[in-house]
């Protein structure tokens, strides 16, 4: 077997894990601290990469990395005020419902607005480079993606480790009652806690627009296997989560050099026997962080 | 003056109505208590007073405003310290962790005061929450309330499961804590020593107040309390 189609294979598919961590790990924190399966997830995902598009001209690709995900973390706060908030406490039925309405008008709304043919988005020249010509598929700008993934998730932990805010978002995660009962607006709590993991959807979204290419289709196509990152990893642990999407990510990419038409079934698979072996997820059961 | 004033609760859960009219006074820098046995709603009660399970009727009244329809972390913020039953430590959390959760607001408490009056837990500030003794989570719920610099504070059952000796310690603590010019609001089961320490008693039944005076005068009528604190959890009747 040629290692360098194992070694491009594996590339793609570490880089295709860390968008699945960068969404799933939004995805939990909503889900967590506030009982939200957000199916909207991938909405604010390509919203992101839209509005770093849009923003690029004006503004610069730099400056749009961040101005783009914090945005769209506006747009979830408004959401999640408006909306999102009046079901907390409820069946988890109802947010479900919502947000997979919210889904379907956000793809909508893409598509009316950018149009439904998808639309280059170009990182700077220099950084499409490859590294050399026998790695021709490590581009500057993978290696790139790959370190802002990196340094988000490192301050996501860091954040939620170290910061008094953090703190009550790991409290509120198993008793929110009592973090109320102690004066903590957990009203804003959640909010923020939203917006926290809306940010790192919209992030997602202009790394992906780099990478590939933008469709409005682009954040559901992610959502479905960052789900299946959850559950692999454990419900409740945001560690967990991370290897989730890192592993199905991998697994994916390996799969498709052998078994090119199984690479997406493979994830479900992996999801199954993890199920058989360890019902709450590889690190589920109190995880380490939360 | 009056710190909290409870007038007429009707409380619920669903369609179970468990409060009947629960009216109550805690009164400025003394320590009240109620009484009650196993299922007579003194939890319930807490729990309307903070807004955790507000009540359909009444009106409640901390420090001269009426909080009766306030979110819970509104109450809280206002100075009202709560210690549930249970302690409802965060497993997850280290000790250290576990005090920084609470709002601080401005006042003497800080965490290493805490850590002073209980240096128990200045030992295990690294430990997580699941891994203290119960009277270790007493004295760390306790003391995460107290950072919120509170003027009220609230107890459900702080000795339920600990040492007798834990308990004396617990019982110094609430009574100290009203010496300091914290007003108190106890819910215990034991009956002895909790009139021991109390300026005001109030006994619960059913959903009701049925008896209401000072504590002193609860403590000398010897019968009553050999009744109260000797009484099994089905069949607990206040003698007349
Ligand atoms: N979440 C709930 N849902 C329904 N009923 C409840 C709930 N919590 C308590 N109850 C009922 O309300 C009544 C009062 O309960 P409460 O917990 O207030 O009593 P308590 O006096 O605190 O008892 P204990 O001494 O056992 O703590 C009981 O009959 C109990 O079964
Ligand atoms: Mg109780």
């Amino acid at each position: 077997m040629d290692t360098q189609l194992i070694l491009f294979n594996g590339f793609n598919g570490l880089i295709v894990g860390a968008f699945y961590v960068l969404m799933a790990l939004g995805l939990s924190l909503i889900l967590n601290l506030s009982g939200v399966i957000n199916f909207a997830h991938g909405g604010f995902l390509a919203v992101g990469g839209y509005l770093a598009y849009t923003l690029t001209p004006y503004i610069g690709f730099w400056p749009s990395l961040l101005v783009a995900p914090t945005l769209t973390a506006i747009l979830g706060v408004v959401i999640e005020r408006t909306m999102v908030r009046r079901l907390y406490g409820r069946d988890p039925l109802y947010s479900l419902l919502l947000t997979f309405g919210l889904a379907f008008i956000f793809e909508d709304m893409t598509r009316a607005i950018w149009g439904a043919q998808g639309v280059p988005f170009a990182p700077p020249e220099y950084l499409s480079q490859p590294i050399s010509l026998d790695l021709f598929f490590v581009t500057y700008y993978r290696l790139f993606m790959m370190a802002v993934v990196f340094i988000a998730v490192l301050a996501l932990f860091m954040f939620l480790r170290y910061t008094r805010i953090g703190v009550r978002i790991r409290a509120g995660t198993l008793d929110l009652e009592t973090v109320s009962a102690l004066g903590v607006n957990v009203r804003a709590l959640r909010t923020l806690n939203f917006a926290v993991g809306i940010f790192l959807a919209g992030l997602a979204g202009v790394l992906a627009g780099g990478n590939l290419s933008l469709e409005p289709t682009m954040g559901a196509n992610v959502l479905m296997p960052s789900f299946v990152a959850i559950i692999v990893g454990g419900v409740g642990s945001l560690p967990g989560t991370l290897v989730g999407g890192l592993l199905i990510g991998v697994a994916a990419g390996l799969t498709s050099v052998w078994f090119p038409s199984a690479s997406e079934a493979v994830i479900y698979v992996i999801m199954a026997v993890v199920l058989l072996v360890r019902p709450r997820g590889l690190m589920g059961e109190e995880g380490v962080m939360t | 003056m009056s710190t909290l004033v409870a007038d007429g609760l009707h409380t619920y859960y669903g369609k179970s109505h468990i409060l009947h009219g629960v009216s109550l006074e805690v009164a400025e820098g003394k320590i009240t208590t109620l009484l009650g046995r196993n299922g007579a709603g003194k939890t319930t009660t807490l729990r309307s007073l903070v807004g955790l399970t507000p009540s359909r009727e009444g009106k409640v009244t901390i420090f001269g405003r009426d909080t009766t329809r306030w979110p819970t972390f509104r109450v809280a913020a206002l100075g009202v310290g709560y210690v549930p039953e249970g302690r409802k430590i965060f497993p997850n959390l280290t000790v250290d962790d576990n005090l920084k959760v609470p709002l601080q607001r401005p006042g003497p408490w800080t965490a290493a005061r805490v850590y002073e009056l209980f240096p128990r837990l200045a030992e295990r500030k690294e430990n997580r929450g699941r891994q203290l003794s119960g009277g270790e989570q007493e004295m760390l719920s306790i003391g995460r309330a107290l950072l919120l610099n509170p003027k009220l504070l609230i107890l459900d059952e702080p000795s339920q499961g600990l040492a007798p000796l834990i308990v004396r310690e617990v019982f110094r603590v609430v009574a100290r804590m009203r010496d300091e010019g914290i007003s108190v609001l106890l819910v215990e089961q034991n009956v002895r020593m909790s009139l021991e320490i109390s300026d005001q008693v109030y006994v619960l039944d059913d959903g009701k107040v049925v008896h209401s005076g000072s504590a002193a005068e609860l403590a000398a009528d010897e019968e009553r309390v050999r009744a109260m604190a000797g009484a099994s959890a089905e069949e607990w009747t206040l003698p007349e």
